[in-house]
């Protein structure tokens, strides 16, 4: 299937868009808003108490609500299509499109997978994804410097997902923001690379603390950098004993069927 | 974050035939990675002109409070940011039951 003349989905008064680039959804995607926004107003009609003219009120309401609802019909989504969604998260160039090019090169052929790419601006990411046997679309966001689970619900119906076992949603590079925003995923996987600093963990506490999967990227060129994988090992397990850790790198192929092994447990359990 | 803070405090206001709106109260848990200061700077910002516009602004800190597998026991963090070790055996734990709250606790009418 050809889409290269596909023009993005853009809502007005959307300041994100999405652009499917390979294996398009037949139908184009349906706005989600309207029906959203009645059921949080439902949702929040219902919580209050009586109606006795109070000066003092209990609330105790998230203010990413809105995400978190929507978060959750993801998850719904997801699992009752059967596939398991992974949200990739690091510092910009820590190595997230690399490992994915691989991913899909080596990986995708016998488990079907697609992927969801947000970037500020640009499809480069996505055109660096494209296979003709694995879905992408690129999110742009403009200038939001996170993907919410509104941007992922629209773009998952941007593409096509039957048969996708596995979807990858590579965030925006970032190791900050991220880590509010639920999108709905099984798996949040934080990438470190060796590039970065064996103190990552302990600077960036947050994202790594929601973690499930700890990449460890880069692993060929970590002795040149003088990168110490052991300290670096020691931070993550301190900040996030709860994680996988997985040492890898999508160059030399070190560590990639650990990874694999992960993916391929994963699309077991759907 | 404060946009939709004040989304739900000006319509709170209305339901409740609120003249004033004198305090709003936010729970905000010391994992959340949200900081305080842009929060009050926030609030300035987006209550003027409302309802809310000179209200206080008060933010409970939620202490984390961390689960320990091995020991089956609650224990609140301490004072030493993410790092969380069990009191009883010494291992750092990761399963979190408090401290990732970023809520609208309170209002108080007038």
């Amino acid at each position: 299937m050809n889409n290269d003349t596909e023009a993005p989905t853009e809502d007005a008064g959307e300041s994100y868009s999405v652009h499917p680039l390979s294996g398009a959804a037949s139908r184009p995607a349906s706005s989600l808003s309207a029906p959203l926004s009645a059921e949080i107003s439902a949702a929040l009609a219902a919580s209050p108490e009586g109606e006795v003219a109070v000066r003092s009120l209990d609330l105790r309401i998230p203010l990413l609500e809105k995400n978190d609802i929507l978060a959750e019909r993801n998850r719904g989504y997801f699992l009752g299509r059967g596939l398991a969604a992974l949200n990739l998260v690091s510092s910009p160039g820590a190595g997230k499109t690399t490992l994915l090019e691989r991913t899909l090169d080596e990986f995708a052929p016998q488990t079907k997978c697609a992927v969801l790419v947000g970037d500020l601006e640009t499809d480069n990411d996505g055109n660096r994804l494209r296979r003709p046997h694995a879905p992408v679309a690129q999110i742009t966001t403009g200038t939001v410097c996170h993907l919410d689970a509104g941007m992922i619900a629209k773009a998952a119906q941007s593409i096509d997902l039957n048969g996708v076992k596995i979807l990858f949603i590579e965030n925006v590079g970032n190791l900050v923001c991220p880590a509010s925003f639920d999108l709905g995923e099984q798996v949040r996987v934080v990438l470190l690379s060796t590039t970065e600093g064996e103190d990552k963990p302990l600077k960036y506490p947050p994202i790594f603390k929601s973690a499930n999967l700890v990449l460890l990227t880069k692993v060929d060129v970590a002795d040149a950098l003088g990168f110490k994988r052991d300290i670096a090992i020691q931070n993550i397990k301190r900040i996030a004993p709860q994680a996988r850790i997985i040492e890898l790198s999508a160059r030399s192929g070190e560590g990639m069927q650990d990874w694999y092994s992960f993916l391929r447990a994963l699309s077991a359990q759907r | 974050m404060m946009e939709s803070a004040m989304v739900l405090v000006q319509r709170y206001a209305v339901e409740k035939h609120a003249r004033r709106v004198e305090r709003v109260v936010l729970r905000i848990g010391t994992l959340s990675g949200v900081d305080p200061e842009s929060l009050r700077f926030a609030f300035d910002v987006v209550s003027r002109g409302t309802q809310a516009e000179g209200a206080i602004l008060d933010i409970e800190t939620i202490q984390a409070a961390v689960f320990c597998k091995a020991c089956q026991k609650e224990f609140v963090g301490q004072d030493r940011g993410f790092i969380f070790t069990c009191p009883i055996c010494g291992d750092f734990c990761g399963e979190i039951r408090r401290g990732r709250e970023i809520e609208l606790g309170r209002l108080e009418f007038s």
